[in-house]
C-alpha cells in the first residue's frame, strides 16, 4: 500500500536518547488499513482506548478480559519508545496481582528480577539496610512485593495477550500508527479525527480514554486545568550491562562521594542490565549529561577505576526533568483520561506506572458494567473521584522525597544534615531518611460508591477449594469477571441462605461462602480460609460480608443478609435500588 | 531515651516541620527551631531523659557528613 506522504513520524519528546551499545530490538507491529478507510462509513464504538503505553495497553487487556469490545489506536508500531529501551522498572505488588488475573504474570516473574536487600549510603557510610525477605510476613499476597522489569517487555507481554483474547473476542481491535489529531463531543459521542499511513478517517466512540502520556494533545482539546508544580532536580539514567556485575542488591546513596555528593540510585533489571540512575547539579543541561564521554566519566568514578567497553557495555541513557502534576478532572465529557495522561509524578517510589496500571483496573470494570447496560452511566464518575484522591496522595508523597532529596538551602538542607548525621547511630532517625515511598494501593475515602467501611484494597490470598486443592483470590476474582463478588464468612443459617439466592438471581452479583476448616458449609459455592487470611484480606472479623469489586476493593462490608447489603451492592454499581428490584 | 521508631507518622512530621520553616530568614529559623525545642522539651519534662538527649545531640557523628556540592558544579 502507498504510503500517505503527510503521515509524520512519532516525535521523541520525552527527553530519552539513545546511546551506543547493542540495546534492545523491539517488536514491531503491523499497521492494517481499517474498513473505514475505503468504505468512508464512520462507525460508532463503545469504548475507544488513545495511546499504546502501559496504560492504554492494560486498559484494553482488562476490557478483552471482561470480553467487552475495545479498540486501541497507537501513533507508533512498538512498545516502549521508538529508539529508546525502558522507562518504568520497578512494578508493585497490586500492578502484579492485576498481571495475574491477565494471564501474563508468570512470564514477568519469570523474565524479571526479584530482589530482597536494599543498602543506604550516606557519603561512604552504610546508614541503614533492610531484607525484604524479613519483612514477607507482612503481606498476605502470593505476590512478591515488586519485581523489577524493563516496562517494554510488561508492554510486549500485554500486546500479545490482548492479540490472543482478540480471537475469541473480534470487537477487539489494535490499531497501530492511527494518530488522533482532533477531538470533538457533546453529551453523547465523542468524535476522533485519525491520521494513518493510508490516509485519514473519523470515527465515534461511546466512551474515549486518552492514556497518551504527558504529553496529550486531549488535555488542550477538553480544557483540562492542571495543578502543576516543576522543580529544577535533574536525573541521568545510565543503563549498563556488566561483564563482571556487583552483587544482586538495591543500592542508594543519598551522598555519594563518586557523584559529587549528590544521589545515586542503583537496581537489576531484566537481562542482568543494571539501572544507575544519577542525580545532576540543578538545572543542569540534559543534552551534554548525556554525553557517552561523561556517561563514562561518572562509571569510572562509581566502580573507581577505567571501564573498558567490554567490561561495562552502555545499553541505555536517558537524563530527565521531572515535574508534579494533576488534572482537576479525570473526566472531561465523553472522555476520561488516565495514567501520565492525568496524573505526572516524579519517579521516587515507582508511583507512575504502577498508578497507571491500577486507573486502568479502577475503569475497566465500571465501563463494562455501563457498556452491558448492568450499571448506572454515574458509575463512571466514581473513576475520576478515587483515581484522583489516588494521584493525589501519590504527588504529596513523591512531594516529600523530593525534598529530602533536593532540599532547598536553608532549613531543608539543615535538617537532612541532621537526620543523615543521626541516622547513623539511631534507629529512629532512619524512619526519617525518604529515598522514595514504595508505591502500595490506595484506599479510597471519599468515594461515591464505597460504603464507610470500604475503599481498601484486597491482597491476592491463598484459600482452599471444597476438594482441598489450593486457589488464590484472584481465581474467585477472574470467576466473578467485570462483576461484584460477596463473600460470606462464617456459617450461614438456611434462611439467610436462600435471601443469599434470591439477591444473586436478582442482582447479578457472584456469591461465596468462606468457611474455616473442619465446618460444614451450606451454599453449593463455597471455599475455606485455612489460615484466615482471606477474612484479614477483606478487613472484616468474624460473622461478616464483604462486597469486592472486579478490581479487588471492598466496596462494602456489613454483618447480616439483609437491606444493608441490598444497598451496597446498589450503591456499588452508581444505581439506588428500590425493594422491587427495580434500578431507579 | 527511646532509639527505636516512635513516630505515628514521620514523613508528615518531617514535612510539617519544613514548612513551618518556609520562607523563614536564617535568624527567624533558628528562634523558630529554639522555640520548637524548648515547646517539645517541656512535653518531655523528664530531667534524665532531657540530659539523654542533649548529650546524645551533642555527640559527633562516627563520621561527620559528606559536605554537598549541589551547588557551583
Amino acid at each position: 500500500m502507498q504510503e500517505h506522504p503527510d503521515y509524520a513520524e512519532t516525535a521523541f519528546t520525552n527527553g530519552y536518547e539513545f546511546t551506543q551499545g547493542t540495546g534492545y530490538q523491539l517488536p514491531e507491529y503491523p499497521f492494517v488499513a481499517p474498513p473505514e478507510l475505503t468504505s468512508g462509513e464512520v462507525r460508532r464504538h463503545p469504548i475507544v482506548v488513545v495511546g499504546g503505553g502501559i496504560t492504554g495497553l492494560t486498559l484494553t487487556c482488562l476490557l478483552a478480559h471482561y470480553g467487552v469490545p475495545v479498540i486501541l489506536l497507537d501513533e507508533d508500531n512498538t512498545v516502549g519508545v521508538k529508539g529508546a529501551s525502558s522507562r518504568g522498572i520497578c512494578y508493585a505488588q497490586k500492578t502484579l496481582e492485576i498481571f495475574k488475573r491477565l494471564g501474563i504474570y508468570g512470564r514477568i516473574a519469570a523474565k524479571g528480577v526479584q530482589w530482597s536487600v536494599g543498602r543506604t549510603f550516606a557519603g561512604d557510610d552504610e546508614v541503614y539496610s533492610f531484607d525484604l525477605r524479613q519483612q514477607q510476613t507482612l503481606s498476605l499476597s502470593k505476590e512478591p512485593p515488586f519485581i523489577n522489569i524493563q516496562q517494554f517487555y510488561v508492554e510486549g507481554f500485554l500486546v500479545e495477550r490482548i492479540y490472543q483474547l482478540a480471537q475469541t473476542n473480534p470487537g477487539v481491535e489494535l490499531r497501530w500508527r492511527h494518530r488522533v489529531t482532533g477531538l470533538e463531543q457533546n453529551g453523547e459521542i465523542a468524535t476522533l479525527s485519525i491520521d494513518t499511513p493510508a490516509g485519514t478517517y473519523s470515527l465515534q466512540a461511546d466512551h474515549v480514554v486518552d492514556c497518551s502520556g504527558s504529553h496529550s494533545p486531549f488535555r488542550g482539546w477538553c480544557q483540562a486545568t492542571t495543578t502543576a508544580k516543576k522543580g529544577d532536580d535533574r536525573w541521568c539514567i545510565a543503563d549498563v550491562r556488566f561483564s563482571n556485575p556487583p552483587p544482586a542488591e538495591r543500592h542508594t546513596w543519598i551522598e555519594a562521594p563518586f557523584n559529587e555528593g549528590r544521589a545515586v540510585w542503583q537496581h537489576l533489571m531484566a537481562d542482568g542490565v543494571w539501572r544507575i540512575d544519577y542525580q545532576m547539579p540543578p538545572d543542569a543541561d540534559l543534552p551534554s549529561m548525556s554525553r557517552e564521554d561523561v556517561v563514562r566519566a561518572r562509571l569510572n568514578a562509581q566502580f573507581k577505576r577505567e571501564l573498558s567497553p567490554e567490561e561495562c557495555e552502555i545499553v541505555w541513557v536517558g537524563p530527565y526533568a521531572y515535574r508534579s502534576e494533576c488534572l482537576d478532572m479525570l473526566r472531561h465529557g465523553r472522555v476520561f483520561f488516565a495514567g501520565d495522561a492525568a496524573h505526572v509524578v516524579s519517579p521516587f517510589g515507582a508511583r507512575g506506572g504502577n498508578s497507571g496500571v491500577q486507573d486502568a483496573d479502577n475503569l475497566a470494570w465500571k465501563l463494562a458494567a455501563v457498556v452491558e447496560g448492568r450499571a448506572a452511566p454515574q458509575l463512571l464518575d466514581s473513576y475520576s473521584d478515587e483515581r484522583r484522591e489516588a494521584a493525589q496522595f501519590n504527588m504529596r508523597v513523591t512531594n516529600r522525597t523530593t525534598r529530602f532529596l533536593r532540599p532547598v538551602d536553608g532549613a531543608e538542607r539543615l535538617f537532612r544534615n541532621a537526620v543523615l548525621s543521626l541516622a547513623r547511630q539511631h534507629l529512629f532517625a532512619r524512619q526519617l531518611v525518604n529515598t522514595g515511598r514504595m508505591s502500595t494501593p490506595n484506599t479510597y475515602t471519599h468515594s461515591s460508591i464505597c460504603s464507610k467501611t470500604g475503599g481498601l484494597a484486597t491482597q491476592n490470598t491463598a484459600l482452599t477449594w471444597p476438594d482441598g486443592t489450593r486457589g488464590e483470590l484472584i481465581d474467585l476474582l477472574n470467576w466473578a469477571g467485570s462483576r461484584l463478588l460477596l463473600l460470606v464468612f462464617g456459617d450461614l443459617p438456611a434462611s439467610a441462605a436462600r435471601r443469599l439466592q434470591d439477591l444473586a438471581l436478582q442482582t447479578d452479583v457472584r456469591c461465596v461462602q468462606v468457611i474455616p476448616p473442619d465446618s460444614r458449609a451450606s451454599a453449593v459455592e463455597h471455599v475455606i480460609d485455612q489460615e484466615g487470611h482471606l477474612q484479614a484480606s477483606c478487613h472484616v472479623f468474624g460473622h461478616a460480608w464483604a462486597l469486592l469489586r472486579p478490581d479487588s476493593y471492598v466496596a462494602a462490608t456489613g454483618e447480616s443478609i439483609d437491606t444493608s447489603l441490598v444497598h451496597a451492592i446498589a450503591m456499588a454499581l452508581g444505581t439506588r435500588w428500590s425493594l422491587q428490584g427495580e434500578i431507579a | 531515651m527511646k532509639n527505636s521508631l516512635n513516630f505515628q507518622d514521620a514523613d508528615a512530621f518531617y514535612e510539617s516541620l519544613l514548612d513551618a520553616h518556609h520562607g523563614l530568614s536564617r535568624e527567624q529559623s533558628e528562634l523558630l527551631n529554639a522555640r520548637l525545642i524548648l515547646l517539645m522539651a517541656n512535653q518531655i519534662g523528664n530531667t534524665a531523659l532531657l540530659q539523654a538527649c542533649i548529650a546524645a545531640a551533642g555527640e559527633p557523628a562516627p563520621r561527620p557528613a559528606m559536605t554537598p556540592h549541589l551547588h557551583g558544579t
